[in-house]
């Protein structure tokens, strides 16, 4: 009688992330060799660390196909590789391959804008050159923070300043990972 | 799933070796509708057929099948060629297992022979929903089926008589198709086999290529094997020429199946040890890596004893 319970904290479990639909390529950084399959590409290359990445994805390619259809694009940015990719979009064949290297988030606005685009997974590849920021999409308010956090960290929404958690969760179309307020459940501090 | 007892109210040969019947409820009534590329199974007396339905797919009152006369087969194709109107017939619902792609920019259809028949459905589909189709179709010179169909719902059809002048245009049409087209082939095995490699040799990624097998080549029989059932720890012989599931048959065991040539899905029993030689079109490519299920009808042991889990 009057004994207080502490609830324990129960041990963690991470899920498997390929339970998940969080890329591995978003969590450290990933470097896939080209895919070789396709009869013309389009390559991206976001930011100055992909230039090395994109330069070895251009000699497997012109190695192993001879006088390839290959197009690369050096951006500062998702929204200059988008641009390029819509450019690449409007006259490409089936056959066509995309492969993007840069910072993971920029990634995923990326692989959001293709999938909008019907670009089928096996047309797409990505390499990571960074996996230490994320944009967080507030499930309250629908704005994107950007921020350096890992998954499971707390950001602060720069929309309704909830304190959003990082789910594993990345949505397909939005191109980016799901947050939450983590603290919906406590009493707020009056002051 | 409950069987459908249908009559023939239709009959119609006017293509040599190909017979279309048309199959009804005997009260007329509405028949379940079905997605494009679908197809039933029909009991022709001791055998059971798959058939791709070619009729209007939405709250019909008939089915629609086309058959071509097969005599060295198992029968099923002479018992259809023998109905005559009136008959009783007996059919699975259907099953769809080669559907259109609904996200599809562009859908390319490449039949041979018979496997048009499933075209039709996608056609009749795309024609009602305005989707952008092409189709390549090769058939034997006065053999081909379903050409006033194909005249009515395709602006954009090809037809060949040979194989050559086919194989001369399949390139150009593979390499010039606009992104976002899925790719549907229908045909007999080594057709689809060549049309696939040609797709994948233009850079057609496995995700928009889509086929559907029809008679299947003759299998052979087979080196003898035993199974062991991982329950009793009975073991059974399976002779070369004899299929797993005529063998579990033989030894009293009640094994689910339909079609028997590799294709429905009905047999698929679970293999607990031994190395499995898949001769099926059923299961997926990792679920035969995984080796843990076998379709009974056609797949055998790559090894002296599989054992299994009934």
């Amino acid at each position: 009688m009057g004994e207080q319970r502490q609830l324990e904290v129960s041990t963690h479990v991470k899920p498997p992330l390929e339970l998940t639909s969080v890329p591995r390529w978003t969590v450290e950084p990933t470097l896939p060799d080209a895919d070789l399959t396709g009869a013309t590409w389009t390559v991206l290359a976001i930011g100055p660390d992909a230039g090395p990445v994109v330069d070895s994805w251009s000699a497997q390619i012109t190695c192993a196909r001879p006088g390839a259809a290959l197009t690369v694009h050096h951006v500062a940015d998702a929204d200059a590789a988008t641009a390029a990719l819509d450019a690449a979009l409007a006259g490409a064949r089936v056959g066509w391959r995309l492969m993007v290297a840069g910072p993971a988030h920029e990634c995923l606005q990326v692989r959001a804008h293709a999938v909008r685009n019907e670009v089928a997974d096996d047309e797409m590849t990505f390499a990571s050159t960074e996996v230490d920021h994320r944009v967080v999409l507030c499930v309250h308010c629908g704005t994107r923070t950007y921020a350096s956090a890992g998954i499971e960290d707390v950001v602060v929404c720069t929309g309704c300043g909830c304190n959003l958690l990082v789910y594993y969760h990345v949505s397909r179309r939005q191109g980016a990972h799901l947050g939450f307020k983590v603290d919906a459940e406590q009493l707020e501090q009056t002051a | 799933m409950s069987a459908l007892d249908l009559v023939v109210t239709a009959v119609d040969d006017s293509v040599p070796d190909v017979r279309s019947v048309t199959l009804a409820r005997p009260d007329g009534g509405t028949l379940p509708s079905f997605t494009p590329g679908s197809h039933i199974v029909v009991q022709c007396g001791d055998v059971a057929n798959a058939y791709s339905l070619t009729s209007d797919s939405v709250q019909p009152t008939s089915y629609q099948i086309s058959v071509l006369k097969q005599p060295d087969g198992s029968g099923g194709s002479v018992w259809i060629h023998g109905l005559t109107v009136g008959d009783a017939v007996s059919v699975l619902p259907p099953r769809s297992a080669f559907a259109p792609i609904l996200r599809a920019r562009k859908h390319l259809l490449v039949a041979a022979g018979i496997g048009v028949t499933p075209m039709i459905s996608h056609l009749r589909s795309a024609k009602q929903w305005g989707r952008d189709v092409e189709l390549l179709y090769v058939h034997k010179p006065g053999r081909g089926a379903h050409l006033d169909d194909i005249a009515e719902l395709a602006d954009n059809a090809r037809l060949f008589t040979t194989r050559a002048d086919f194989l001369a245009e399949l390139p150009d049409t593979l390499a010039t198709q606009p992104f976002g087209t899925h790719l549907y082939i229908c045909g007999p095995t080594t057709f689809i086999d060549d049309v696939v490699a040609a797709a994948e040799a233009h850079g057609w990624p496995p995700s928009r290529i889509h086929f559907e097998r029809f008679g299947i080549g003759a299998l052979d029989p087979g080196e003898p094997f035993t199974v062991k059932l991982a329950d009793t720890g009975t073991t059974i012989a399976v002779d070369s020429g004899v299929s797993l599931l005529e063998a579990l048959e033989a030894a009293g065991h009640d094994i689910p199946n339909l079609c028997r040539q590799g294709v429905c899905g009905e047999c698929r029993l679970t293999v607990t040890s031994g190395e499995i030689l898949h001769r099926d079109m059923y299961l997926t490519d990792a679920d035969k890596a995984a080796g843990d299920a076998i379709m009974a009808c056609v797949s055998r042991a790559a090894c002296p004893e599989l054992e299994l889990k009934l």
